[in-house]
């Protein structure tokens, strides 16, 4: 069972690899919101992959992750800066990011070390992915924005769908990891890992239709 | 055992009711910020429209009076010369047929009382088209030379207080000033059976007043606010930038008030 798990987890790494390269090999083509998105998309895959093999080599990945989660934000909010362009202030975005960051770094240093876990950091990010992603949605049923992000909309759903699910699953999950590990089996807590992984599978693929679906003109 | 179970379970999912409760606030609060966003982008689109609908009203504006202008110049230079010619033959035959019958020299000057009408009204009607006195002494005194000529019918008096400055004005304003103060003492003349016309124009702190009265018998209450006067007399006013407000005063006549702010930055 262990080595289902296993497997599973490198899978789920190949949707990150092709959305990355997609990404790359279009990049040039595409418009500013989503080349912003590429390279979010460029960090996660080389902090991914590299996580992976210090997984392999049985070394702790755990500051790769705290790293990620504060210049990954940083790049999504420099994303949804970019959608809410003209209609959220991105003095509002820029300090939650800023805020982000220093809470973070502070988390990271004094609270829950480099080489743990950084449950609060996720928490916080989800919390805040989710309030952007429901105002892109929220945002996107008005008619004057659709106007304005006309050839990008389709493109904006699936992204902004992928890192809905992927986040609601996200907060979900480590906010009840503590409560499974306390009365949940061991081999419980391992699935907990593989539905993570199939929602991160699960974002990937909407990122890469998003991608695609992008105005070709 | 149970109830401490659900104790933890309880301890554990309250939090995530906050954070759900945090959620929601945020999205609230963005969604306000969108709102205000979105009025004040929908305010400044109006304001756009309205400035460029102001722009194609100056425009078309300038091009009647320019239009106005070229009639005026070609009746005064061509027909007016003609004229004048007609008039210089017609005495010379006048003199060459000095003995001729008594009906000849009754036509003769019948002809040429109809040529000097004629004379007459040509330079009036270019006078009118484009007023000549405005371009060469200002308004305060076109404005008097049309009170004296009003005044001097004894049906009607006009009194009329316009401040020099007003001549330091660019040339669009003064002549709509002038248009719209001929627009308006016209229909008091023509329809208001008025004894008493009042017109103030006075410039202060940066912005020019023009305040008209007549002691008439006022607006009637089917009085057309599309009709073609009142349209024109609207439109003049906007193009100049002015606000201009109509109606009927509380005891009797009728009232006109228009402002122009920023009269320097037109200047």
């Amino acid at each position: 069972m262990k080595d289902f798990s296993k497997y599973i987890i490198i899978i789920s790494h190949v949707p990150i690899l092709i959305t990355s390269c997609y990404a790359l090999i279009t990049f040039r083509k595409q418009q500013t919101i989503l080349k912003v998105f590429s390279c979010f998309l460029f960090l996660s895959y080389l902090v991914q992959f590299a996580s992976l093999l210090f997984w392999f080599n049985r070394m702790n990945n755990m500051p790769l992750l705290h790293a990620y989660v504060g210049i990954g934000f940083l790049m999504l909010a420099l994303f949804y800066k970019k959608v809410l362009e003209g209609f959220i202030s991105g003095t509002v975005i820029y300090s939650v990011a800023i805020a982000f960051l220093i809470f973070t770094v502070l988390n990271s240093l004094f609270v829950q070390s480099v080489l743990t876990f950084n449950s609060y950091a996720l928490t916080l990010e989800s919390v805040l992915l989710i309030i952007f992603s429901l105002t892109t949605y929220i945002l996107l049923l008005d008619k004057t924005v659709k106007e304005k992000r006309k050839s990008l909309v389709s493109s904006i759903n699936w992204i902004n769908s992928g890192i809905f699910i992927y986040y609601v699953s996200n907060l979900l999950i480590f906010y009840f990891s503590g409560y499974f590990s306390r009365y949940f089996s061991l081999e419980f807590n391992r699935y907990t890992w593989v539905v993570h992984s199939f929602f991160s599978v699960v974002m990937y693929t909407f990122f890469f239709i998003g991608l695609w679906r992008r105005a070709k003109n | 055992m149970e109830t401490s179970e659900e104790l933890n379970f309880l301890a554990t999912l309250l939090p995530l009711v906050g954070i759900l409760f945090i959620i929601a606030m945020g999205v609230v609060l963005l969604m306000q910020q969108f709102r205000k966003n979105l009025y004040r982008q929908k305010l400044a689109q109006e304001e756009l429209i309205t400035l460029h609908q102001q722009e194609l009203l100056r425009s078309s504006i300038q091009v009647q009076e320019d239009e106005r202008k070229r009639i005026a110049t070609d009746i005064h230079d061509e027909l007016g010369a003609t004229l004048s010619i007609a008039r210089m033959h017609l005495m010379a035959l006048e003199t060459q047929n000095k003995n001729n019958a008594v009906e000849n020299a009754a036509a003769f000057q019948n002809i040429r009382s109809l040529i000097e009408t004629s004379m007459t009204s040509v330079r009036r009607i270019s006078h009118e088209l484009m007023p000549q006195n405005l371009q060469m002494f200002g308004l305060p005194e076109t404005l008097q030379s049309i009170v004296k000529m009003v005044n001097s019918s004894n049906n009607i008096h006009i009194l009329i207080k316009c401040d020099e400055e007003v001549n330091d004005l660019p040339w669009a304003l003064k002549l709509g000033l002038y248009r719209i103060s001929l627009e308006l003492i016209n229909n008091t003349i023509k329809h208001a059976q008025a004894k008493e016309i009042c017109l103030d124009i006075h410039c202060r702190h940066n912005e020019l007043t023009f305040f008209y009265t007549d002691d008439g018998i006022g607006l009637s209450e089917n009085f057309e606010k599309n009709g073609l006067g009142q349209k024109s007399i609207e439109a003049r006013a906007m193009s100049i930038g002015g606000t201009l407000k109509v109606g009927n005063k509380k005891n009797g006549g009728f009232y006109a008030e228009m402002t122009i702010p920023d009269i320097q930055g037109k200047a």
